[in-house]
């Protein structure tokens, strides 16, 4: 399984005659992780919708650059859990598999289960979980996909600021390797994980070039290069003037 | 403590009220035939409890098959309406016409095309008692979480598979909440049923009881009908409420 890159060319979105955005170029680099960020309404979302394939652009084109189509190569993790809520955390992990007609792997899933810490909870119903536990859940889910290319919308948002430190050491260890594409609001989230940083900014919206954080992920949150471009990509969100 | 208090206090209510009854028809004098008292309420329903116990089981009986039936139908036509927007388009404003027509008046028609007695009555208290179900299952189906839908969609999930392993349990609370009115008002259909075929000479359930204790002039044994009757909605009620939380406790685990 090699991970594809993918090509974004010329893309376009109009949603009740307002361009979101316009001729929009990206190219997410093969097995690396990518981060978006940009103020809330700037068609973040729509975008990772489109590549996911549940929304079609209104010009240009999503492919990947190994010429495969993307259609089933693609994991979506989004900001709410999504998990079922009368189906046992172990179910809920093979979910996907479940709809596909696929036999489900129930080893691999509670192999899964225990890689993000919840071998305890196997059985547990998402309603006995805390919000931190169920994110978890739906990292496992994704994994349990395995597909080379992995999308993230926001996924840690709604946690505290440890559990999701913690989150985020298992998803850059556990997702590396992959393409994935990560949404979100939080520089310290983009910095720790990424490899490469986009913002998305203006109406219509239009790409900033792109940023780099030296180092592997995940970076240490005391990293001094890596607090360095936190702060850059923060001024650069808000505007704000240079120390 | 205040627990117990709000637990007992409907029971102290009923009970206060009953003995101020009891006495005001006693200091009072009121003859029976105008106002009887608890006391003479509970002797007619003893002196009388076969035939009362029987209406009883009658009145039931149609209500829980018309219940059943209303609940296949309701979730049956809600279903389709979810699937198809042609079909709900096609079928709700005569959903909404059935509810809206009394059932007075649709009764007798019934009971004239209708000829097996039972029958004709479950049908009148079917059709008093499948719309909650039918537009709060067509509600809860219609909320089902978009982003979970679109998961399904990811994982080529087949409609099928969507409506038997998305739609229908995310639209489980839904139907329970209609479930609940739906019951109480399959037991008033039943009775409205009753009350217009009593006077076409087929029917033994409370409501007619009712009716031919007033012709007789019977009033303690109509009033023991009637707490028959009040207490069968109570019951009902409190049935469906208990399985409710039940379906959702084991649905949720919370």
């Amino acid at each position: 399984m090699t991970p594809p890159g993918i090509v974004i060319a010329g893309l376009g979105l109009r949603f009740a005659g307002e361009s979101l955005f316009e001729d929009l170029n990206l190219t997410l680099p093969a097995g690396e992780f990518s981060v978006l960020l940009g103020p809330s309404g700037v068609g973040k979302t729509s975008l990772l919708r489109i590549i996911a394939g549940l929304e079609a652009p209104s010009a240009g084109q999503v492919c990947a650059d190994d010429g495969a189509p993307l259609a089933g190569r693609v994991a979506y993790m989004a900001q709410q859990d999504l998990l079922l809520p009368w189906a046992e955390a172990r179910e809920n992990v093979m979910l996907g598999a479940a709809l596909r007609g696929e036999t489900r792997d129930r080893a691999r899933a509670e192999a899964l289960l225990h890689s993000v810490g919840l071998s305890h909870r196997l059985r547990a119903l998402p309603a006995t979980l805390s919000g931190g536990e169920r994110q978890r859940v739906a990292l496992a889910r994704t994994l349990y996909e395995n597909r080379p290319v992995v999308l993230m919308d926001e996924p840690f948002s709604a946690l505290d600021a440890i559990s999701r430190a913690r989150i985020q050491d298992l998803a850059a260890e556990l997702l590396g390797g992959r393409t994935v594409l990560l949404i979100t609001h939080d520089p310290l989230e983009a910095c720790r994980l990424g490899h490469h940083l986009w913002v998305l900014a203006g109406s219509p919206a239009a790409l900033g070039p792109p940023l780099t954080v030296p180092g592997t992920p995940p970076r240490a949150p005391d990293d001094d290069a890596m607090l360095h471009r936190q702060g850059e990509l923060l001024r650069r969100l808000t505007g704000l003037r240079p120390a | 403590m205040t627990k117990t208090i709000e637990r007992i206090a409907p029971f102290a209510f009923g009970l206060a009220a009953l003995g101020f009854w009891q006495g005001l028809v006693w200091a009072l004098g009121v003859p029976s035939y105008v106002l009887p008292g608890p006391i003479a309420i509970i002797q007619a329903y003893l002196d009388d409890h076969a035939v009362l116990d029987s209406a009883l089981l009658s009145t039931l009986s149609v209500t829980v098959a018309a219940l059943l039936g209303a609940t296949i139908i309701g979730v049956a036509l809600a279903v389709a309406m979810a699937a198809s927007r042609l079909f709900r388009a096609a079928i709700q404003p005569w959903a909404v016409i059935l509810q809206v027509t009394p059932v007075v008046a649709i009764a007798p028609f019934i009971i004239i095309w209708v000829n097996q007695p039972f029958l004709a009555l479950v049908v009148c208290a079917v059709i008093v008692a499948f719309f909650p179900i039918l537009s709060s299952t067509a509600a809860g189906l219609a909320a089902t979480p978009p982003e979970l839908q679109d998961l399904f969609r990811l994982n080529g999930a087949t409609r099928w598979q969507t409506l038997i392993l998305l739609s229908l349990p995310s639209a489980l609370p839904s139907f329970l909440t209609g479930l609940r009115v739906s019951g109480t008002l399959a037991l008033v259909g039943a009775v409205v049923a009753e009350f217009v075929a009593g006077s076409g000479g087929f029917a033994s359930g409370l409501a007619y009881r009712i009716i031919e204790a007033s012709y007789r002039l019977e009033i303690p044994r109509m009033f023991a009908a009637l707490v028959l009757l009040g207490l069968s909605g109570i019951v009902i009620y409190t049935a469906l409420g208990w399985l409710e939380a039940v379906l959702l406790h084991r649905r949720d685990g919370a």
